[in-house]
């Protein structure tokens, strides 16, 4: 019984572990809703950490030309995340006109998307760590990248 | 009883020098943000907010290899500045006192640049009902920052940055004509006062 205790005691502390682990770079909230007839809603909550071990898993052919695109970039979008993670809470860009609102915004360290419109109303909330986790990940797949692929703007 | 009144003591002594350097300890200088405003006159068209911390410009900026524009250097073509002295042009203007350095008048617009207040202030009107009216103001430092490069075709946009970030809160342009309303100013403030 003992035993069995300390399996089960010791799968739980895994399991919590692997939980801590997966949400550790927070969560990529979508949220989509339609005004239509019958609208579709959709609403996803993942944990951030998915996305860049989905690129991972992604065939290099697949990727390759995405990752050679991104390579000049990388020190900008280094350069951006760094600033706006240390950047205080802000709408950085907001567009209003008759038919569409759409707002981008940093909030609580997360990239914040908002757009709506007569047909759509669109949320989408991610990490920025997490944005910035996948940039690594997919540079990392360029042909030939000498990028350290664990290298963290923090 | 002696290493015990020893320790506080001690103790006691390091709480107060902590919180003496606390208190004399400068504050962090504020953030300061960029912000453009852009709001068309026509009830069908629409708004544009944009708000930029500066400091993340001041990152961004470097990192920009495009064009004429490398590590926060723009290069010219040799007769954009046609042969102009800018650094000594500013540098004269910075010790000369306020006043109007030049005015045009001409049948569909006036022009007139003048230093105020440390500021190069430019003011054009356009005649007419769809006249635009434009004013944009820069510090002299922001000016003087621009062409301190070591080469006479470069001006050094990254340094210009950083003398914007160290100036008050200033207005720097802002455009009124019948279609829209343009302002870009800076301030410490994250969202348009």
């Amino acid at each position: 019984m003992l035993l069995l205790g300390k399996i089960a005691l010791g799968t739980i502390g895994a399991m919590i572990a692997g939980t801590g682990l997966l949400c550790s770079e927070g969560f990529v909230d979508v949220n989509v809703i339609q005004h239509r007839d019958s609208p579709p809603h959709v609403h996803v909550i993942a944990p951030a950490l998915l996305a860049p071990i989905a690129i991972h898993l992604v065939p290099d052919k697949k990727l390759a030309r995405a990752s050679e695109q991104i390579q000049p970039w990388l020190p900008t979008i280094r350069a951006a995340l760094d600033g706006l993670r240390d950047a205080p809470d802000l709408t950085i860009v907001e567009v209003s006109n008759a038919e569409e609102y759409v707002q981008v915004a940093k909030s609580g360290g997360e990239i914040v998307v908002d757009v709506a419109n007569r047909d759509d109303t669109v949320h989408v909330s991610v990490p920025i760590r997490a944005i910035d986790s996948s940039v690594n990940a997919l540079a990392s797949r360029a042909p030939g990248s000498s990028d350290d692929a664990s290298f963290q703007a923090e | 009883m002696h290493t015990r009144r020893y320790v506080v003591t001690a103790g006691t002594a390091l709480v107060c020098a902590l919180s003496l350097t606390a208190r004399t300890a400068p504050a962090a200088p504020a953030e300061r943000f960029l912000h453009v405003q852009v709001s068309q006159a026509d009830k069908d068209g629409g708004d544009v907010n944009v708000n930029l911390p500066l400091e993340v410009a001041e990152k961004i900026l470097p990192t920009i290899n495009r064009g004429p524009l490398h590590e926060g250097r723009v290069t010219l073509d040799k007769d954009q500045l046609q042969g102009i002295d800018m650094p000594t042009i500013i540098s004269a203007l910075r010790d000369s006192p306020d006043n109007k350095i030049v005015t045009i008048r001409q049948k569909d617009e006036n022009i007139d640049v003048a230093k105020t207040d440390g500021n190069i202030v430019v003011h054009v009107r356009e005649s007419g009902k769809s006249g635009d009216n434009v004013n944009v103001t820069v510090p002299i430092s922001v000016v003087n920052a621009l062409f301190s490069t070591e080469q006479q075709n470069q001006i050094d946009v990254a340094a210009a940055l950083n003398a914007l970030d160290k100036a008050g809160d200033t207005f720097l342009v802002t455009v009124e004509s019948t279609s829209e309303h343009v302002r870009v100013w800076i301030d410490s403030h994250s969202q348009p006062q």
